[in-house]
C-alpha cells in the first residue's frame, strides 16, 4: 500500500506549492514551535507497541462526538476499491474483518472465530461468528463472505489492494451458513494476515449488489461499531454509533457497543492548518500529523503523540536493475555505501523516523536485525565506482565511462509536496560523482514510466501487515511488463530469492517461516536492489480528553472502537 | 428593421458559439490524449495501488481506450451530439452529474467575488479619478501590485493575516458565510484591481466632457457628478470587460478552491487534470466555453440596449 505521506489526488501542483509556502512562512513566524531536532535513530525512539492501549484506565464516559482530521479525501469510502491509507482508520470504524492480528503479528480471530488449513495450504475452512448484522440489517454469514471476495476480485471494482491481496483465491464452498470453505489456486500463507487489513473489511452483500461503484463509494455499508451517516467529498464524513454492536475483535478484551455517540471527520489538506486546528482544540485527533510539528506536539502535555513503526517495506529508492548503469551491482553497492543515510534521515524527518538498513521495516514479523546493509564508507564507494569503470570525471565533476556521464534519472510526482529527501540524496551523490536528475512530472507520467521501466531510481514505501511484502516487491513474477502489472520496480530477477519467497508462501510453520524470511533478507542485502532510507512510520496525535485509543496491530494507526471522550 | 438586424446578429453569434464549443472540445480532447501518460494506468494504478492486469484491461475496454484515437474522437463527438459528456474515469459518474454537483459552490464563490469586485472597483475608480497626484499614485500602485500578484499568494497573505493571525475567519472548509469571506476576496481582489484601473482612465476622459461642465455649472456636488453622470458613461467599458472578468474568475477558482479546501468546479478540474480523467476535463472545458459563449452573447445584446448605434453591422 501507499505512501505514508499525506498524498492525494485532490491536491495539486498549485496546492503543493502554496502549502510549501505556507509551511515556510509559518515556520518563520513561529520558529519556537519547531524546536530542536529530537535525537534520531529508529530503535532508540519511543514508539507504541502494536495493540497497546493509550491513555487507558479510568471509567469510560458514554456519549460525545469525536472530531478527527485527516489529510486527503480518497473520494471514495468503499475499502475494496481504494488504496488510500485513510482506510487504516476508517476501515475499522465502519467495517469488521474476518481476522485481527495479534500483538505478535500472527493472525487471530474476529468475524472468523476459528479455521483449519489443509496440509497443502490451499484449503481454508472458516467458522464464522453468529448473530452479526450489517448496518442495513443484512445478516453476516458464509454467503456474505463469498459476496465480499467476489466483489474484491471483480475487475469492475477496480480494486487496487483488497483484490490483489487475495489474488490466489479460486472459489468458495458454503458448507453451512456459518462454515465456509475457501479454495486457493496456490498455497498462500499470508492469507489470514491480509484478511485483517482495513481494505479487506466485510461489506453488506445487499449494498454491494444494489449499488453502482459510485454509489458504493459514497455510501458503503459495514457491520462495524459505527455507521456512515453522511459524506461530503473533500469536506468530511460523519459516523454514528451502532447501539447493537457486540462483535469487536476478541483481542481487544472488551465487548459491547462503542462509548462514543459518533465520529466527525474533516479532510484538511494543509499541514499547518491540520496542526493548528488540533492544538486549538477544534479536533481531538489527527490521523496525519505533519513531521515538522511532531516535536511541538510531543512537548505539549495536553496531547498523546504517537509515531508508530509500520509493518512492510521501508521508504526506499528502488534501483532499476534491468538497465545500465544500475544493472551493475558494483554501482548499486557504491550508492548504498557512499550515501550517508543517517544525515538524510536526520535532516528530512525532523528526528521522527529511524534509519532503515535492510529491506524490511523493523516491526515486521520475522524481521532479522542481524541482516544489515554495509555501513557508510565513502572510500569503499569511490573504489567500487572506479572498479566499475567510472573512473574518469568530466568538467562538471561527474564520473564518466566511454564518454558517457554517470546519470541516474528519478521521476517524481508533482502531485504532492516534493520531499526534501530527493535534494539531499542528489547533493550526496554529487560528491560521489553521480549525477542524480530529479524529474518532477505529473503523476500520470510518473505512473506510466513506472510500469514501462523508464527510470533508474524510484521512491516509495509499501505498507502491508505481513513480511510477504518481500514477494510483492521482489519476486520476479512481480516485474511489470505488457502482460501483467506488479510492484517489483527494482525489476530484480533472482531465482534463489524466488525459491525462498515461494516456499514462504507454502508453509505456515513459524520456525520455518522465520528461517525463510531471514534467508530472503540476506539474499536481498547481497542483491542490493535499492537504497532503504527510513523506517515507515505513521504520526498521529490526540487530545488527552480522548481515552482508550488502541494501536492497530495491522497498521499502527489509532483504533477507536472503544475510545471514549471526556466532555 | 432594428429587431431583424438584432435577431440576425444573435443568430450568427449562436452559430459561432457552437463552433467555439466544438473547437474547445476538440482541442481539449486531443491535447489530453496527446500529453504523456497512459490514462488507463493513471486511473487504476497510481502510487500505492497494485491492481491486476484484468482491472487494467477492463478499464481500457470500458472507455474505449484500446481503440485508435480517431475512432475515440468520432465516438466522443457522437456522444456529445446526444448531449452526453461521458463518464468520469475516476468518479465513475456521468460527467454532467459530477459538474452539477460542484456547480453551486463555485457559483456562490464567483457571484460573491463579482459583487465585491464591482463595488470596490466602482467605489475606488469613481473616488480617485482626477484627484491629486499622490492619491492616484497610491491607488495605482496598490492596483498594480494586486493585479500582478498570483492569486495563491493573495490567498496565502489573507490566510496568514486574517485567519492564522487574527483568527477572524476559518482557514478552510465551507461552513457558512464566514468561510466564504477569504476565498471570495482572494478571487475578487485581482479582478477589482484591473477593473478600477480601467474605470478610472475611462472616467478621467468622461470628466473632461462638456456635459460634465454643464452639470457642475448647475451647481451639482462633485460626488453626485461622478456617480450620477460620469459613471454611467464609463460603465460601458465594464460591460466590455465581462469576458475578462469571467475568465479571471474561472481561472481563479481552481487556485482559490484548492487553497481553501472548498468543493467546486475548480477543485474538480484540478483533480481531473492530475489523474488524466479525460472525459471530466473535456467536460469542464466545454462547460467553461459555454459560459464564455453565453456571457459574450449577453454582452452583445446589452450593447445594443446601452448604445443603439452598435447594431449597424
Amino acid at each position: 500500500m501507499p505512501l505514508s505521506e499525506p498524498r492525494s489526488w485532490p491536491h495539486l501542483l498549485t496546492r503543493a506549492m502554496s502549502l510549501a509556502a505556507v509551511a515556510t512562512v509559518l515556520s518563520a513566524c513561529s520558529a519556537s514551535g519547531l524546536s530542536q531536532p529530537a535525537p534520531p535513530h529508529g530503535d532508540a525512539r519511543n514508539t507504541a507497541a502494536p495493540g497497546e492501549v493509550l491513555n487507558g484506565g479510568g471509567t469510560p464516559v458514554k456519549g460525545g462526538t469525536l472530531k478527527i482530521s485527516m489529510a486527503a479525501d480518497p473520494l471514495c469510502l468503499d475499502p475494496h476499491s481504494i488504496s488510500s491509507d485513510t482506510e487504516q482508520i476508517l476501515g475499522h470504524l465502519q467495517f469488521d474483518n474476518l481476522t485481527f492480528l495479534n500483538a505478535d503479528g500472527s493472525p487471530g480471530p474476529w468475524l472468523a472465530t476459528s479455521w483449519t488449513i489443509s496440509p497443502d495450504g490451499r484449503t481454508y475452512v472458516f467458522t464464522l461468528k453468529k448473530g452479526v448484522t450489517f448496518a442495513d440489517g443484512t445478516p453476516f454469514n458464509a454467503q456474505a463472505v463469498v459476496a465480499n471476495f467476489a466483489h474484491m476480485l471483480d475487475p469492475n471494482t477496480r480494486s487496487p489492494l483488497a483484490g490483489p491481496y487475495i489474488a490466489p483465491y479460486a472459489s468458495s464452498t458454503v458448507i453451512d451458513d456459518y462454515t465456509l470453505q475457501v479454495n486457493l489456486k496456490s498455497a498462500y500463507s499470508p492469507f489470514l494476515n491480509v484478511l485483517a487489513q482495513g481494505w479487506l473489511g466485510m461489506e453488506s452483500p445487499k449494498a454491494i449488489q444494489e449499488s453502482t461503484p459510485a454509489q458504493l463509494c459514497a455510501h458503503p455499508v459495514g457491520s462495524g461499531p459505527f455507521t456512515l451517516t453522511s459524506y461530503t467529498p473533500n469536506v468530511g464524513a460523519s459516523y454514528a454509533r451502532r447501539a447493537d454492536y457486540d462483535w469487536g475483535p476478541p483481542a481487544l478484551g472488551q465487548t459491547g457497543a462503542a462509548d462514543l455517540d459518533g465520529v466527525d471527520l474533516s479532510w484538511i489538506g494543509q499541514d499547518p492548518v491540520r496542526y493548528n486546528s488540533l492544538i486549538s482544540g477544534q479536533y481531538q485527533l489527527t490521523g496525519y500529523l505533519p513531521p515538522q510539528n511532531a516535536a511541538a506536539v510531543q512537548a505539549n502535555s495536553q496531547f498523546v503523540f504517537e509515531d508508530v513503526n509500520r509493518i512492510g517495506w521501508p521508504f526506499t529508492f528502488d534501483f532499476n536493475t534491468s538497465r545500465a548503469p544500475l544493472d551493475d551491482i558494483k554501482v548499486r553497492k557504491a550508492i548504498v555505501e557512499g550515501v550517508d543515510v543517517n544525515a538524510i534521515v536526520q535532516t528530512s524527518q525532523f528526528g521522527q523516523r529511524g534509519v532503515a538498513r535492510s529491506y524490511l521495516d523493523s516491526v515486521t514479523e520475522f524481521y532479522d536485525p542481524s541482516v544489515q546493509l554495509p555501513a557508510y564508507n565513502v572510500q569503499d564507494a569511490n573504489a567500487l565506482l572506479d572498479g566499475a569503470g567510472w573512473a574518469s570525471r568530466n568538467a562538471a565533476g561527474f564520473r564518466t565511462k566511454n564518454g558517457q556521464e554517470l546519470d541516474l534519472k528519478l521521476p517524481v510526482s508533482n502531485a504532492t509536496t516534493v520531499s526534501p529527501v530527493y535534494d539531499l540524496l542528489q547533493a550526496q551523490l554529487k560528491t560521489l560523482g553521480v549525477n542524480l536528475q530529479v524529474e518532477v512530472q505529473p503523476q500520470t507520467q510518473v505512473t506510466t514510466r513506472r510500469y514501462a521501466g523508464d527510470y533508474d531510481l524510484l521512491s516509495g514505501v509499501w505498507h502491508t501487515n505481513t513480511p510477504d511484502v518481500l514477494s510483492i516487491k521482489y519476486a520476479s513474477s512481480q516485474i511489470p511488463n505488457s502482460a501483467h502489472l506488479g510492484q517489483n520496480l527494482a525489476r530484480l530477477s533472482d531465482p534463489t530469492l524466488d525459491r525462498v519467497l515461494q516456499r514462504s508462501r507454502e508453509t505456515t510453520d513459524r520456525t520455518e517461516l522465520a528461517s525463510l524470511y531471514s534467508q530472503a533478507q540476506k539474499q536481498l542485502v547481497s542483491d542490493v536492489p535499492g537504497l532503504p532510507v527510513y523506517q515507515n512510520t505513521v504520526l498521529w496525535a490526540f487530545d488527552k480528553k480522548l481515552h482508550n485509543v488502541i494501536v492497530n496491530t495491522s497498521h499502527g494507526t489509532p483504533l477507536l472502537t472503544y475510545a471514549w471522550l471526556v466532555p | 428593421m432594428r429587431a431583424k438586424l438584432l435577431a440576425e446578429r444573435i443568430g450568427w453569434r449562436m452559430i459561432a458559439g457552437v463552433g467555439v464549443l466544438w473547437g474547445a472540445a476538440t482541442a481539449a480532447f486531443f491535447t489530453l490524449h496527446g500529453t504523456a501518460g497512459d490514462a488507463a494506468l493513471s486511473t487504476v494504478a497510481g502510487q500505492g495501488a497494485d491492481p491486476t492486469q484484468a482491472v487494467l484491461d477492463q478499464v481500457r475496454r470500458d472507455y474505449g481506450l484500446d481503440l485508435p484515437l480517431w475512432r475515440q474522437y468520432v465516438d466522443y463527438l457522437g456522444q456529445l451530439l446526444h448531449g452526453d459528456l461521458g463518464e468520469s474515469y475516476q468518479q465513475r459518474l456521468p460527467v454532467a452529474q459530477a459538474i452539477e454537483a460542484q456547480l453551486g459552490q463555485t457559483v456562490q464563490l464567483a457571484a460573491g467575488a463579482i459583487v465585491i469586485a464591482l463595488v470596490l472597483a466602482v467605489g475606488v475608480g469613481v473616488l480617485t479619478a482626477k484627484r491629486r497626484r499622490w492619491v492616484r499614485a497610491t491607488t495605482t500602485g496598490v492596483e498594480l501590485l494586486l493585479a500582478s500578484t498570483p492569486t495563491f499568494v493573495i490567498g496565502l497573505v489573507l490566510l496568514i493575516v486574517f485567519s492564522i493571525g487574527l483568527h477572524l475567519f476559518p482557514v478552510s472548509g465551507q461552513d457558512g458565510l464566514r468561510s466564504l469571506v477569504l476565498p471570495t476576496f482572494t478571487l475578487a481582489l485581482p479582478v477589482t484591481a484591473i477593473l478600477s484601473q480601467v474605470l478610472r482612465s475611462e472616467l478621467e476622459d468622461v470628466l473632461e466632457q462638456p456635459f460634465i461642465l454643464t452639470a457642475r455649472a448647475r451647481g451639482m456636488r462633485d460626488v453626485a457628478v461622478r456617480f450620477r453622470h460620469a459613471l454611467r458613461h464609463a460603465a460601458i467599458q465594464l460591460v466590455t470587460m465581462s469576458g475578462y472578468i469571467i475568465g479571471g474568475l474561472l481561472g481563479g477558482t481552481v487556485i482559490t478552491e484548492s487553497l481553501f479546501n472548498r468543493q467546486g468546479i475548480g477543485q474538480l478540474m484540478l483533480v481531473a487534470t492530475t489523474n488524466k480523467d479525460i472525459p471530466l476535463v473535456v467536460g469542464v472545458v466545454i462547460f467553461c466555453a459555454l459560459v464564455y459563449v453565453v456571457v459574450n452573447l449577453v454582452v452583445d445584446i446589452l450593447y445594443t440596449v446601452i448604445d443603439p448605434r452598435v447594431v449597424t453591422r
